[in-house]
């Protein structure tokens, strides 16, 4: 994959450069500021884009900022936000597009570095990903009213994990289900959310942003 | 009765005349400040004639500032004269605040209210100086006078030179000095009166901050301590995120690339050391920003006392300082952190600007901690808005603490703060 990286902390940016190098990835930028990551991914059109939250001038939410500004200019352009903290207002603003190819994760997930690879790879491919924990605080958030009232303690499981970004037989092996049952609590989750069969693919992520309340 | 208790202790604040020891001082208050104020206010009033005849020339201002500063050193004096003869001890008000830059100095100086407000004491004290003269002077030329009539009489028989006091009789003498008794018996009075109504004058206008000037200090200063507060630990997160968060963050991302490497069938040793290694460098920086950050927040060494924690500032810094700290016993420790702050914040300005071994001493005078920090370097340093030094004075206003920096060109440099110790 061919990756623009921003981040202002010189020892993680270099830290994520050698790690994705190592791991046979081409980042094409690597870079430590909104305005440097709007015109290297302009120039480059990554794959996907590993962004920090937080960077100058004004340390709080520039790289979020770029990102959604990048998003609304170039149609699928693919970011991870990469944050050292969980800010719901942000996962919200990021997800509101409704567009996938997005994801937030808290830094720490480098650690399982085969995770943190699997999880760009999804966003590349267009999949919404989110950090357990950001789901978490979006659905204490959120609170479980409405359609999401009448799910039940497994569709709730499931859907736990769709919203980390979690494949059927991911979820499959995650649960000690089969796949087929997977598909079963999918479709009901689906039905019980009102989405109708016609949005394809895309229900997936509707099914999870309705669940996060966004 | 306690009432006459503390009658017996505290001056009499009344229209009632003290003891005598006490209308002495106010007759020496009205003599002295009977000539001094009049005085006074013929050389400003000159100097004023003067500044605004010059002013067209622009010279005019700086002697107009002049006046204005003089001004508030008569009001000074006078302030400090009624402290010790009227024994009305006021607080001085709060020096001009002086920035760099001559029109800065001019607007300073001329719009300097408490100045102006000494400027009228001046003017509103003219009628008590001429009554203090007129009435009580001549109640007691009177006085003196007609007692000693009775026995003057028998060399002169005739009339005394002042107040007409004639008499035919012996004892028309006699009523004569029963009326100069009453003279004198009634000097207390108007004295003291006076006296009253000078103290009342200058608690209205030579007096610095009163109660509600104390009420707008406590606020800010309180505002003042929230942001200071809210500031130190908005950097203490900033100093997290940015150091050890992040080393470890590294370290966890090095680890994991290595324990994946270890998991492969073919493991590639060299990468794995390097990797290990540049985790571990990882781990000890995060270990030596956690250090730094946790002295930040509180000196482990404080613990011990003001000595041990600033010799430790001392020798972490890698200067030369002796420290003496003398206090007859452990301020609060609250009280005990602002001064640690701010003799390690002035210990580190020297270590940075003179470079020279520094002396640092805490001691204790009448109730008030005193730290003096004295270095022998080139001097210059000076408490500009925005600066290291007006820094530490703001943190030191919430606990009624005050910063004087004596910094000629050339040294040596002596910054003292004076922090009121709870009683």
């Amino acid at each position: 994959m061919r990756i623009v990286i921003a981040e202002d902390s010189t020892i993680l940016r270099q830290g994520l450069v050698e790690l994705l190098g190592l791991r046979g990835h081409d980042v094409v930028a690597a870079v430590k500021d909104a305005e440097e990551l709007r015109s290297a991914v302009r120039a480059h059109r990554p794959d996907v884009s590993v962004v920090d939250i937080r960077m100058p001038p004004s340390h709080t939410d520039e790289g979020l900022r770029a990102a959604i500004e990048l998003r609304e200019e170039l149609a699928g352009c693919a970011i991870l936000l990469f944050s050292q903290y969980v800010e719901t207002k942000y996962a919200k603003q990021l997800l509101a597009d409704q567009a996938g190819a997005v994801g937030y994760l808290l830094k720490d997930r480098v650690a399982e570095v085969s995770d943190f690879l699997d999880a760009l790879r999804r966003v590349a491919a267009g999949e919404t990903v989110l950090d357990p924990e950001v789901v978490r605080q979006l659905f204490a958030a959120t609170g479980r009213s409405g359609p999401l009232a009448e799910l039940t303690a497994r569709e709730r499981e499931v859907l736990d994990l769709m919203a980390q970004g979690r494949s059927n037989s991911a979820i499959a092996a995650d649960l000690f289900l089969s796949a087929g049952s997977v598909e079963k609590y999918v479709t009901s989750i689906f039905a019980k959310l009102g989405l109708p069969p016609s949005e394809g693919h895309n229900r997936r992520v509707l099914a999870v942003l309705r669940y996060l309340g966004v | 009765m306690t009432s006459r208790a503390a009658d017996a202790r505290t001056p009499r604040r009344g229209w009632w005349p003290g003891p005598l020891r006490q209308t002495r001082a106010e007759a020496a208050w009205l003599v002295v400040a009977g000539v001094l104020s009049p005085a006074a206010l013929v050389v400003v009033l000159a100097g004023l004639a003067v500044g605004v005849a010059l002013s067209p020339l622009g010279l005019g201002l700086l002697v107009l500032a002049g006046v204005v500063r003089g001004m508030r050193l008569l009001g000074g004096l006078h302030r400090r004269l009624a402290g010790v003869l009227l024994d009305a001890p006021l607080r001085a008000p709060a020096p001009v605040v002086l920035r760099p830059g001559l029109w800065h100095w001019l607007v300073a100086r001329l719009g300097d209210r408490h100045a102006w407000r000494a400027g009228a004491y001046l003017v509103l004290r003219v009628p008590i100086s001429f009554a203090g003269f007129a009435v009580a002077g001549s109640l007691l030329v009177f006085g003196v006078a007609a007692v000693s009539y009775p026995v003057l009489w028998f060399f002169t028989r005739d009339v005394l030179p002042v107040y007409n006091i004639v008499s035919r009789t012996w004892p028309g003498t006699v009523l004569w000095a029963v009326g100069g008794v009453l003279a004198l018996a009634a000097v207390p009075w108007v004295v003291h009166a006076l006296a009253v109504l000078d103290r009342q004058l200058g608690r209205l206008l030579l007096s610095g901050p009163g109660l509600l000037q104390r009420l707008r200090f406590l606020e800010e200063t309180r505002a003042t301590a929230l942001e200071d507060a809210a500031q130190r630990l908005r950097r203490i997160e900033r100093d997290l995120h940015d150091g050890a968060q992040a080393q470890l963050v590294a370290m966890a991302m090095k680890l994991g690339l290595a324990k994946e490497e270890l998991a492969t069938d073919t493991v590639d040793l060299d990468q794995v050391r390097a990797l290990v290694e540049a985790a571990h460098g990882n781990a000890k920086q995060a270990l030596v920003e956690l250090r730094d950050l946790a002295r930040g927040i509180h000196p482990a060494a404080l613990d011990k006392g003001l000595d041990v924690a600033l010799s430790t500032v001392a020798t972490a810094a890698g200067m030369t300082a002796t420290v003496s700290v003398r206090l007859g016993r452990r301020p609060p420790p609250s009280l005990e952190a602002v001064v640690y702050f701010a003799a390690a914040e002035l210990m580190t300005n020297v270590a940075k600007h003179s470079g020279k071994p520094c002396t640092v001493r805490i001691d204790e005078h009448d109730g008030v901690l005193h730290l003096t920090v004295t270095d022998a370097g080139p001097g210059g340093a000076a408490v500009v808005p925005g600066g290291g030094l007006a820094g530490i004075a703001e943190r030191l206003r919430p606990v009624d603490g005050e910063l004087t920096v004596a910094s000629p060109p050339g040294g040596p440099t002596v910054v003292t703060a004076e922090v009121p110790l709870p009683r």
